[in-house]
């Protein structure tokens, strides 16, 4: 019982000191924080310079995926609907992002650099469905933009694929 | 000089291919002699005689024959099938022989036949031989007539329809079989398992051709001409750049220096150029350089510097010629005539001919050498027939023994002899063997 | 152990008997020879692709394991202890490799291709090849349903092999010569067979690919079902591949005494019938104008009606696709329910038969096959076509005539139950294989016969069932449906059973229930859910409909099977019959079978025809367009010496007439068919009298 007096008066004491703080929240989201050039946001899908797409369907990144949130649907391109490069496309591209953890490993799983991990993290919904996002979703630009920091800040080296698309 | 001669006795006075030529100088002696012996007495003449496959593999023929069951081990009819698919560029032996001495050859058929109880023979000759073949049919007509000599025994020729790979022996046999000419595999031997699956002898021309003379004088006799492992005589077809191209009836152990250089044989390279290499038995054989000429021409001697007789084909090349340049036409040659069942000779040779072409374009580096090689010692060893492997072996000798000519054409370097390396009298080029002419060569 | 040889593999000593092969020895000392082009089904080894290198004491090259049996004291060396071995078939890995394209992310065979496991085992990890790899057309239709990609070809010849000395059919062969081989048919015609689709599983690359699997799924998307194929009474034993609750595929799953792991083409490429667009999926009534949906509550209501209005009238018409369990249930609610006994069984097997039960690939071994069938055994059943081919190969004697005396090695097969049954008997046969109609009209037959006892009533059928669409196509089953007031359909497709029913209510097809059929050899095997029906399974609405008649049926296959078993198969339950089936032993020979009438073969003018259903024909068949080529409708088969009479070569268009009716077919050479007849499918032009003329 002798202790209560003290201990509150101790647990005031912190928190009068923290009132000349500086405060550390930032204003989110007005304010953005920069993400680091490496972060792994929300996927994108890739085109080649032509207009076709990159993904040629093969199912790879589901494979590769940990927590099976990718689902893969080929086709075969026809004369007159060219997607992909080649014989096959992806006719139906969809990751849940809802159980997506960001891994990273179908990037790594991907042969033709066609998906990548970008750097937004701004993907809640007020509807699961919407977390499904499908290939038109991902082959866009992403709406809201991310502030990336300054790359040269940071030992990273530049991907294969922003260097080579 | 003047050399013994066996098969091609008696050509120099007479027209052996009429019967009553060949007749008149003694044929079909041996036929009646071998008649009153029994077929082992027949096999036995022929290891005393110590004769060796001609076809390049140098198999002791009687041993061949004495793997042939007896009717009681296996009831299947039994069949001999002479190779007369004479496709090695630079060997023309076969086409002499049946050109020139047909009864001598059919002489040593039936021989034969009598000796491995065979009643049916086969003569698998090859497509584009059609002067030799008429020669022989019509040999085979006056035997007709002479059921005397003929027997029971029947000859059927069959024209072969262009590839290489039919003068290997299984793959000959399912050709005949009517299946798409390719080797099969060993064992079982053609002598329990051949044609048709029963018990067969297959032989090349030259080895036929010799059986009459051997019935006549004797094994032992024969046996005493040539040298160890290499007895009797051989015909021995030099060409390339040489004066006298030709085939020549020699006793092997003659130097391949003579062979080139004496003026009743090769006679020397025209206009007095140095002999840069030579091939010394048809096109799939380990080269030799102009100095290791001080080889005797048989089998163990050849063998001592890594090289065989093969089918007795002689290649000159004089000084000019460029060693990428004939690398190609070897490579291309065995690419063209591979059969396409087992995968390194298949793919090997190709990528082989793709490196050489290369190499000639001074396009390549030391690493596409040291590539060459590998593919070379890659393809050898692994084959299923001795095509991939002699082809191999062939290429990978061009680069070891005129590996500075090989480095010179790298790094840009070009062909130093550019289009002035003369192969077209030596080694046709690859078009040559495609056979848009075919419809020419088949007699309607 | 003079049976028996040791020898040492990598240095372990295995004993095996004598004449086994070389692959098979290192096998069963737990060690792998890799391969390509051997596989023992296709007959001898070739030794072509030279993957299975192998180094042998004593021998100066690397050997072929494939072509190799083992010998008595022989030391092999693989690539686990041989460096030459290992660089062997490294080498031939990178051959393979040097005009193979790397376009596994494309490939259907990506991720079950033996070309890219063995390469992570044995091959080199990366490429010294820098020039263009070949290349060629691709993919080049083969057939509607196979796919070929010359690039992807290793030429391994098994595809060849398998059409040369397997299907007999050659029409797949190798084409030109050295690199430049490639797999083709004669003159791109398509490559038509019955067995077709085995290239596709035999292929260890992506060159030969199924059309209707093409970019479908792969491996890791996928689930596999074991089951039993329900489209002819051999009962080959199926993977059902399926991703998203689709069927994608079908494999084999080799059961050596059935099938061998081979399948025909309608067993491989006709699981399209599950998505046809006329599917039945709800129950239908028949309204003003046409089929009209019903809700389930109510065609229960309805079937009970029109089954009370029937009583013991009620007539079921069986089609033999049925499970067991299925036709069980509908006769314990028939026969128990309503005393209704009268059924129109697809099959009446003879037991006496089952004296000479054997299985399928006892077939092979035989010395002596008699066939006495109508139809060809190949458009019966298949695979026993496969089984009699090999025979044949291994130097048995085919008769085709009845024999005059007792052959006791002989092997008969016929499509006439009751001739076979007196036939085995009187010329002691080996063994007798009767070829049903139906894929397990003996499972039904069986079924009806456990459900219930009593005499089918004399009168009228007021009511007839129709079960399945093979009854409903059925002209005597539509004659007898025509008589009856009303007609309850059960079935997979609309189209069945326009015209013909009052009432349809849905059905499963084989590959979308549980259950068991019994094959021509009596064997009961299971089949297996594949996927999911787009309709309540049929057992499920029986059991419903059968408590209104207070009769207890089941919804669970399983104890339907429980109950039948108990009563006509021994008590054997589903644990037993397992994913391989086993052959239930052969009965004690019986008495005398009486013999039967011989019937009298008409003789008029022209040649006879006889009518039969092809292989590819019916209901399931007529649903996969993939398939149409194959069908053989507008064919007609003669024999070589009548054609040659007429001048007919294979291929050709004839005219074939009687009576002032003119068709034109294309007539198809068969060497089996007895002289002066024709075969013509029963789907063929129906106004053609029993004896015909054919001109060309």
């Amino acid at each position: 019982m002798a202790q209560v007096v003290p201990n509150t008066l101790k647990g005031f004491g912190v928190t009068l000191k923290q009132v000349f703080k500086k405060p550390l929240t930032q204003q989110y989201p007005e304010y953005k924080h920069p993400v680091y050039p490496r972060f792994r946001g929300r996927h994108r899908l890739h085109v080649h310079a032509n207009g076709l797409e990159k993904c040629v369907g093969c199912s790879l990144c589901a494979a590769a995926c940990p927590s099976d949130c990718i689902r893969v649907v080929a086709a075969e391109n026809t004369p007159e609907n060219r997607v992909s490069a080649g014989e096959r496309y992806a006719r139906i591209y969809e990751i849940n992002l809802s159980r997506c953890i960001f891994c990273g490993y179908c990037e790594l799983a991907c042969p033709f650099d066609a998906i990548t991990l970008g750097n937004d993290f701004e993907i809640s919904e007020y509807n699961r469905d919407d977390l499904i996002y499908d290939k038109e979703m991902l082959l866009k630009e992403p709406v809201k933009k991310v502030p990336v920091a300054d790359r040269s800040l940071y030992d990273t080296p530049i991907p294969y694929y922003r260097s080579h698309s | 000089m003047s050399h013994k001669q066996v098969v091609m006795a008696g050509t120099d006075t007479r027209d052996l291919t009429k019967l009553a030529e060949y007749e008149a100088v003694g044929g079909y002696a041996s036929l009646a002699k071998a008649r009153t012996l029994g077929p082992e007495q027949i096999t036995n003449e022929l290891m005393a005689s110590e004769l060796r496959g001609r076809g390049g593999a140098f198999f002791p023929t009687g041993r061949k024959w004495s793997f042939v069951p007896s009717p009681e081990q296996n009831p299947n009819p039994h069949y001999l099938v002479i190779n007369a698919d004479e496709s090695e560029p630079g060997s023309f032996k076969d086409n002499e022989i049946i050109s020139r001495v047909p009864h001598r050859f059919i002489e040593g058929c039936l021989i034969t036949a009598h000796a491995v109880l065979a009643k049916h023979v086969y003569v698998y000759i090859r497509g584009e031989y059609l002067g030799p073949y008429e020669i022989l049919v019509a040999a085979l007509e006056e035997l007709k007539q002479r059921p005397d000599l003929r027997g029971d025994v029947t000859i059927v020729v069959h024209r072969g329809a262009g590839a290489y790979i039919c003068g290997e022996e299984t793959a000959l046999l399912d050709s005949l079989e009517g299946k798409r000419g390719q080797p099969r595999t060993k064992p079982p031997f053609p002598a329990i398992a051949g044609l048709y699956a029963s018990p067969t002898v297959v032989n090349n021309v030259e080895t036929i051709a010799t059986v009459p003379a051997i019935v006549e004088m004797g094994g032992a006799e024969y046996a005493k001409l040539g040298v160890p492992n290499s007895r009797g005589t051989r015909l021995i077809s030099v060409s390339g750049h040489v004066e006298r191209g030709g085939n020549y009836e020699v006793e092997p152990g003659i130097s391949l220096k003579d062979l080139i250089f004496a003026p009743e044989l090769g006679g020397g390279v025209p206009g007095g150029r140095a002999v840069k290499a030579v091939i010394p038995g048809g096109s799939s054989t380990v080269i030799l350089t102009g100095d290791e000429l001080d080889v005797g021409y048989d089998f163990d001697s050849l063998l001592a510097k890594n090289t065989a007789m093969g089918s007795a084909g002689v290649i000159v090349l004089d000084e000019r010629v460029c060693m990428v340049q004939l690398g190609i036409r070897v490579s291309e040659f065995y690419e063209h005539e591979s059969c396409g069942k087992c995968t390194p000779c298949r793919e090997g040779t190709r990528w082989m001919t793709q490196i050489l072409r290369k190499l000639e374009a001074g396009e390549a580096t030391e690493r596409e050498l040291d590539l060459l090689l590998s593919v070379c010692d890659r393809i050898n060893g692994k084959c299923l027939c001795p095509l991939g492997d002699t082809a191999a072996m062939a290429i990978a000798s061009y680069v070891a023994k005129f590996r500075d000519e090989f480095v010179a054409h790298l790094d840009g370097g070009a062909c130093p002899c550019g289009d002035h390396s003369p192969l077209d009298g030596v080694l046709a080029p690859v078009a040559q063997h495609i056979h848009d002419h075919a419809s020419e060569l088949v007699p309607a | 152990m003079t049976d028996h040889v040791t020898l040492t593999i990598d240095e372990r000593t295995v004993t095996v008997p004598k004449g086994t092969g070389l692959v098979e020895t290192a096998q069963a000392a737990g060690i792998e020879i890799p391969v390509f082009c051997y596989e023992p089904r296709l007959g001898p080894p070739v030794g072509a692709c030279r993957m299975c290198l192998v180094e042998i004491e004593g021998m100066p090259k690397l050997q072929a394991g494939c072509t190799l049996t083992a010998q008595e004291g022989m030391v092999v060396r693989t690539a686990r202890t041989s460096p030459l071995a290992s660089e062997g078939q490294n080498s031939t890995l990178e051959f393979i490799l040097v005009n193979h394209p790397l376009d596994c992310p494309v490939c259907d065979k990506g991720g079950e291709c033996p070309l890219q496991d063995l390469t992570f085992r044995y091959g080199p990890g990366n490429t010294r090849m820098t020039f263009d790899k070949r290349t060629q057309e691709k993919p080049i239709p083969l057939s509607p349903t196979i796919a070929l990609d010359r690039e992807r070809c290793i030429l391994c010849y098994r595809c060849t092999r398998f059409s040369e000395s397997v299907s007999e059919d050659n029409d797949l062969v190798p084409l030109n010569r050295g690199a430049n081989t490639v797999i083709g048919t004669f003159e791109d015609q398509p490559y038509r067979s019955r067995f077709s689709g085995n290239v596709v599983e035999l292929c260890p690359v992506g060159a030969l690919t199924s059309t209707q699997y093409r970019f479908e799924a792969r491996p890791w998307d996928i689930q596999e079902s074991p089951s039993v194929c329900g489209l002819c009474p051999v009962g080959c034993n199926i993977s059902a591949t399926t991703r998203e609750g689709k069927v994608k595929r079908i494999q084999s799953r080799n059961h050596p005494q059935i099938d061998e792991g081979w399948l025909c083409d309608k067993g491989r490429f006709t699981y399209g019938h599950l998505t046809a667009a006329d599917r039945i999926k709800t129950p239908l009534l028949k309204g003003e104008a046409g089929f009209e949906p019903l809700e389930w509550d109510d065609a229960l209501d309805q079937a009970e009606t029109l089954l009370r209005a029937g009583g013991d009238t009620v007539v079921t018409a069986f089609s033999g696709t049925e499970s067991t369990e299925q036709a069980y249930a509908l006769g314990r609610l028939l026969r128990a329910g309503l005393g209704a006994n009268g059924a129109v069984l697809p099959e009446e097997i003879p037991t006496a038969l089952d004296a000479y039960r054997a299985p399928l690939s006892s077939i092979r071994d035989a010395t002596t096959i008699v066939i006495l069938t109508r139809d060809l055994v190949a458009d019966r059943a298949p695979i026993v076509d496969l089984w009699v081919k090999a025979a044949r190969r291994n130097g048995a004697t085919i008769l085709t005539e009845i024999p005059e005396e007792k052959l006791e090695d002989a092997v008969l097969i016929s499509d006439n139950a009751a001739h076979a049954a007196w036939l085995a008997q009187d010329i002691d046969a080996k063994s007798a294989f009767y070829l049903p109609r139906t894929p397990n009209g003996r499972g039904v037959a069986d079924a009806w016969s456990a459900a219930g006892d009593g005499e089918a009533s004399n009168e009228e059928p007021r009511v007839v069932i129709v079960s399945g669409d093979d009854a409903a196509a059925d002209p005597a089953v539509r004659a007898l449906a025509a008589g009856a007031d009303f007609v309850i359909g059960i079935g997979l497709f609309q189209e069945s059973f326009e015209g013909l029913a009052d009432l349809v209510l849905p059905a499963t097809s084989y590959l979308e229930r549980d259950g068991t059929t019994v094959n021509l050899e009596g064997r009961v095997q299971r089949q297996r859910r594949a996927v999911i029906a787009p309709c309540p399974d049929e057992l499920a609405w029986i059991s419903k409909l059968a408590e209104r008649f207070e009769v207890e049926v089941s919804p669970h296959a399983s104890l339907a099977f429980e109950e039948i078993s108990g009563r006509i198969y021994g008590g054997v339950s589903f644990a037993e019959i397992g994913e391989q089936a086993p052959l239930p032993p052969a009965a004690e020979k019986g008495a005398p079978v009486p013999a039967p009438k011989p019937v009298q073969v008409p003789v008029a003018d022209g040649l006879r025809v006889i009518r039969y259903r092809p292989l590819f024909s019916g209901p399931v068949v007529d649903r996969v367009p993939e398939v149409e080529f194959q069908k053989a409708d507008h064919e007609v088969g003669m024999n070589p010496a009548d054609a040659r009479e007429r001048g007919v070569i294979d291929g050709d268009m004839v005219t074939v007439n009687s009576r002032g009716n003119f068709h034109r077919f294309k007539a198809r050479i068969v060497r089996d068919l007895p002289a002066g007849t024709v075969r013509l499918s029963t789907y063929a032009e129906g106004d053609l009298t029993e004896f015909v003329a054919v001109r060309k």
